[in-house]
């Protein structure tokens, strides 16, 4: 299959050799497998949010079958990384950020029209040794540098490291976001894994809406916040929106997918972003009922099934088996080698 | 013959995949294809290692089908309870269709390894030929390649061909079909297979012709009568490379009905009668074959003594009895006046029990049960005259001889069916035949060699063929419906083994285990004109099309050629003269034959039959003999009774 319009193709073993000039140079080799790809973090503060519709949080019930798009795509993203090296106690990682949109055909399959797929190493450059740091900068891979202050030990060096893995993957993303209104088609939208407000090219667009389904930004206090927390199914609220925090604008809402009752209060429960623009607050119902239909296929026994719409699933799925196979590997320590 | 202009620019179909559960060995490898494909069971794909050093062929034998649903629950819930909901969903679920395939060969040979796990493409007609090894026999100086059908999948086609040094001998020979009666498959293959012999036989293996027996309905009736193809029947016959005209050279044979005059088949319609023969044995030739006719009981060692003794020193020898009587005896009426003569003697004499060292139960026994035989076989078995037989020494090559037994006592079946095939192989034994092989094909295998029941005559014939009869030149080809309930040696001596569709409880039988569950529905389900074939070159079993035989059906063509009805006694000598001298005058055979017995009439016939005289109603009125006129009988006066019976009750 013909890479589409993305980097993937550089990726295969011409990297191997990093890896090796970093061990020769000194660095002791290692492998530990952090957790990978989680949802992305959802940030708010109350203040500064703007009410769309109603002059209060309300609730409003969404008939499933109003409205579904013609044309589809959806986009994700997808990390994941191992520790392959320490010098001294320097870790050194080695990553792989992709993303990838995959439009549903008219036999409700999906396929991918964009991906993009990165290799990078990670670590303290400046913390690292001359001789490592001389190997590694002349190796040529991509490097993202780990500012200093992330600096500590392991727990916080490696936490540092991965909210760089993250923003490198969102990079990606953006990338593959570019991409796509170039092949969209004039009824075409397109669902974003995350926050929209995160893709300056998506987020003025008509047709582009992110789901966040981990809503853990704190928008609202009071009332307002139990009527968002307990939802009942098949309801969204009044749509909003929150304070400026990426590229652009947006509107928002929250939507019930599934009842949270017996359950928790987040179960269930996203927050769609969409652009801020006049029609979206008109929109709000449709594009609720058209997510509302997106319910199916389950992503069982994903724990995450009942806020991952199937086709973000696909997406996730479709990246992480494109994944290169040193990262598929199954984590495990290596066995002491015996004493010669 | 392989077509090599379908070798062009080639799209893999589908990728060798393997995994710790589902490795691939050197025997079997997975592979997945796109959801929509043109794999499927059967099909031969060939797998390339993408360095150039290895190529694996396979057959595939079984497919599976999943979705990324871990629980079926899931897809309930998640259409919360209604199927209709559930094609509702915006996305269809991830899909996989992953096939297992059993390996065919592989290129190079050795070192044996697992096949590797490169791109899958189907199979073009270099690749068939490569895959089933057809390329040792199908090309070269002396190719021996007998097309058998067409298999096709993918949207290539590609012939099939059997090696006639495994089919027709010497390296190994026979075939055995089975499949559920009724869908036109078995009689039809074998119709077409029999074709592709003919047309493509090597010249340097010699001549061949082929005796079949008829023994249901009119199957093989009309085998010299053009059938309907359509044109996709004569697009697979030219791919094939075989004529689709009817057999050009039929002989047909048939014994007479009871009355001696009529012929026992369904070939009788005025347009097609003419051709057919009649079947009619006398005493030795029945003699020669008495064990099939007496029961297992009957062959104790004293009737045998005795049947042995008939044959040695009296069927047609000159016999004085020990009364002084003259016997020679030629036919069962010649037999009944000698056994006649011995009961007379033996009660005159007072020695009650002996003669010739024999018991008389032991004569008794024997006189019922070979003089049973003309009753029950009547027609085919004449009590006096001569008989009429396949032209031994004769054959020809290319020809087919039918021996119509349909409507035969199954006693009369057994007796033609060992004596015809047991007269093949003398004369195939001396080189005496007229050719130098001969396909013997019986349906209904499982009656004449059964797995099970008792070990006849005829049985302990079909496995001597199976186990000898490739070299002699003598091939037999068999078919059934439960390949189960046949013998396993004369299953297991079939070098080639052609089934179509199969019932499902046969299946289930242990002769079915080494194919996989896919190939058994397939085999369950395949439709008309299609078969699976083992042939010793294949390592695996292949599915190929043959197209529909060139010959007129037995049902079409009863229905074209109606059978006529039986016709007076009269005129059936009239047709039999006609066949022998159309100018003989229906009015003068009508006359001569009037009032005469029926006996004499039918001797005459088969005289004449015989001698086939230049002048045959002469040499019919001679042998009829002259007309002895009996005295007029004279009404015999009867005396009223003295006391007449009263109407009175007391």
């Amino acid at each position: 299959m013909a890479p589409r319009g993305s980097p993937v193709s550089e990726r295969r073993n011409d990297r191997l050799s990093w890896l090796d000039a970093v061990l020769a140079a000194g660095a002791t080799a290692a492998s530990f497998v952090p957790d990978t790809s989680p949802d992305s973090a959802d940030v708010g503060d109350p203040a500064g949010v703007e009410f769309v519709e109603d002059a209060t949080l309300e609730t409003h019930a969404i008939d499933e079958s109003a409205w579904r798009p013609r044309a589809t795509s959806f986009l994700d993203g997808f990390q994941s990384w191992r520790v392959v090296a320490y010098d001294r106690i320097v870790p050194v990682l080695r990553a792989w950020v992709a993303a990838g949109v995959r439009r549903r055909d008219a036999g409700r399959r999906l396929r991918t029209v964009h991906e993009i797929g990165h290799e990078l190493a990670i670590t303290f450059t400046d913390r690292l040794s001359p001789a490592v740091r001389s190997a590694l900068e002349a190796s040529g891979v991509p490097i993202v540098s780990i500012a200093d202050e992330g600096w500590g030990p392991p727990g916080a060096a490696l936490a540092a490291a991965r909210r760089a893995l993250e923003t490198a993957r969102v990079g990606v993303e953006r990338e593959a976001g570019k991409m796509w209104p170039k092949t969209a088609t004039e009824d075409e939208w397109l669902v974003v894994d995350g926050v929209l407000s995160d893709h300056a090219a998506l987020a003025a667009h008509a047709r582009a809406i992110g789901v966040v389904k981990n809503p853990g930004a704190r928008y609202f206090d009071g009332s307002d916040l139990e009527t968002a927390l307990t939802l009942p199914a098949e309801h969204r609220t009044s749509v909003f929106q929150p304070p400026a925090r990426g590229a652009a604008a947006v509107h928002s809402w929250y939507l019930r997918l599934w009842p949270w009752e017996g359950n928790d209060l987040l179960h269930g429960l996203v927050r769609v972003e969409a652009p801020a623009r006049r029609e979206t607050a008109e929109r709000a119902d449709a594009i609720s009922a058209w997510l509302l239909a997106e319910r199916a296929p389950l992503t069982l026994p994903d724990a995450r099934w009942h806020r991952l719409l199937y086709p973000l699933h696909d997406v996730e799925t479709y990246l992480r088996t494109r994944a290169p196979a040193f990262l598929r590997a199954e984590p495990a320590g290596r066995l002491p080698a015996r004493p010669a | 013959m392989i077509d090599r202009a379908a070798e062009g620019a080639r799209v893999p179909v589908g990728r060798v995949v393997a995994t710790e559960v589902k490795p691939a060995t050197p025997q079997h490898f997975h592979f997945w294809t796109a959801v929509d494909t043109t794999i499927g069971i059967g099909a031969i794909v060939r797998v390339e290692d993408g360095r150039g050093e290895r190529v694996v062929y396979g057959v595939v034998t079984d497919g599976f089908a999943y979705s990324d649903l871990a629980s079926p629950l899931y897809d309930v819930v998640g259409a919360e309870g209604d199927p209709a909901r559930a094609a509702e969903s915006p996305t269809t679920r991830q899909e996989v269709r992953l096939w297992t395939a059993a390996v065919l060969r592989q290129e190079p040979a050795e070192p044996l390894q697992p096949v590797p796990l490169g791109a899958v493409y189907v199979a073009t007609d270099a690749d068939v030929a490569q895959a089933l090894r057809m390329d040792a026999y199908v090309t070269g100086d002396r190719p021996t390649g007998i097309p058998v059908g067409l298999y096709s999948a993918g949207g290539l086609e590609a012939p099939v061909y059997l090696d006639a040094d495994f089919l027709l001998g010497p390296e190994a020979a026979h075939l055995n079909i089975s499949g559920v009666s009724g869908l036109a498959t078995k009689t039809s293959a074998v119709e077409f297979l029999l074709a592709s012999i003919f047309e493509h036989y090597p010249e340097h293996k010699g001549s061949i012709a082929a005796v079949c027996f008829n023994v249901k309905g009119p199957d093989l009736c009309y085998l010299d009568q053009p059938g309907a193809l359509d044109e996709e029947d004569l697009r697979r016959y030219a791919r094939l490379d075989v004529p689709a005209e009817p057999f050009p050279r039929v002989r047909y044979f048939a014994p007479f009905k009871a009355d001696g005059v009529n012929l026992n088949t369904l070939r009788t319609h005025p347009d097609l009668v003419g051709d057919v023969q009649p079947l009619v044995w006398g005493l030795p030739e029945v003699l020669q074959f008495a064990e099939v006719l007496l029961n297992r009981d009957d062959i104790d060692a004293k009737a045998d003594a005795f049947i042995d003794f008939l044959q040695d020193r009296v069927v047609e020898r000159s016999f004085t009895d020990e009364w002084g009587n003259h016997h020679r005896v030629t036919t069962f009426a010649d037999l009944e006046r000698l056994f006649r003569s011995v009961f007379d003697g033996l009660e005159q004499s007072g020695r009650a029990d002996m003669w010739r060292t024999h018991h008389i139960a032991t004569i008794r026994k024997v006189r019922n049960r070979l003089l049973n035989i003309s009753t029950r076989c009547k027609g085919l078995v004449t009590d006096d005259g001569a008989s009429s037989d396949l032209p031994w020494g004769e054959f020809e090559d290319r020809s087919v001889y039918v021996v119509d037994v349909a409507n035969v006592d199954p006693l009369g079946q057994d007796l033609v069916f060992a004596r015809v095939v047991s007269r093949l192989r003398e004369h195939l034994e001396r080189g005496e035949l007229g050719v130098r092989a001969v396909v013997v094909f019986a349906d209904e295998l499982n009656k004449y060699a059964p797995a099970d029941g008792p070990d006849t005559y005829v049985r302990k014939m079909l496995l001597d063929i199976s186990e000898r009869g490739r070299y002699l030149g003598l091939v037999l080809f068999g078919a059934e419906q439960f390949r189960s309930q046949v013998h396993r040696r004369v299953i297991g001596n079939a070098g080639t083994t052609l089934y179509g569709r199969m019932d499902m409880d046969e299946l289930a039988t242990p002769g079915y285990q080494v194919l996989s569950p896919a190939t058994k529905i397939k085999l369950a389900t395949m439709p008309v004109g299609e078969l699976m074939v083992r042939h010793p070159h294949f390592t695996q079993p292949v599915f190929v099309r043959f197209p529909r035989p060139s010959v007129l059906r037995g049902r079409d063509g009863a229905e074209r050629f109606p059978p006529a009805a039986d016709v007076p006694f009269d005129d059936a000598v009239v047709r039999q003269l006609s066949r022998l001298d159309r100018g003989v005058q229906p009015s003068r055979v009508k006359d001569l034959v009037a009032g005469r017995e029926a006996d004499d009439v039918r001797r005459a016939l088969a005289h004449v039959r015989h001698t086939r005289p230049a002048d045959v109603f002469a040499a019919f009125r001679r042998a009829l003999g002259e007309r002895v006129n009996t005295e007029p009988t004279v009404e015999r006066r009867t005396v009223a009774p003295l006391n007449p019976i009263s109407e009175e009750p007391y």
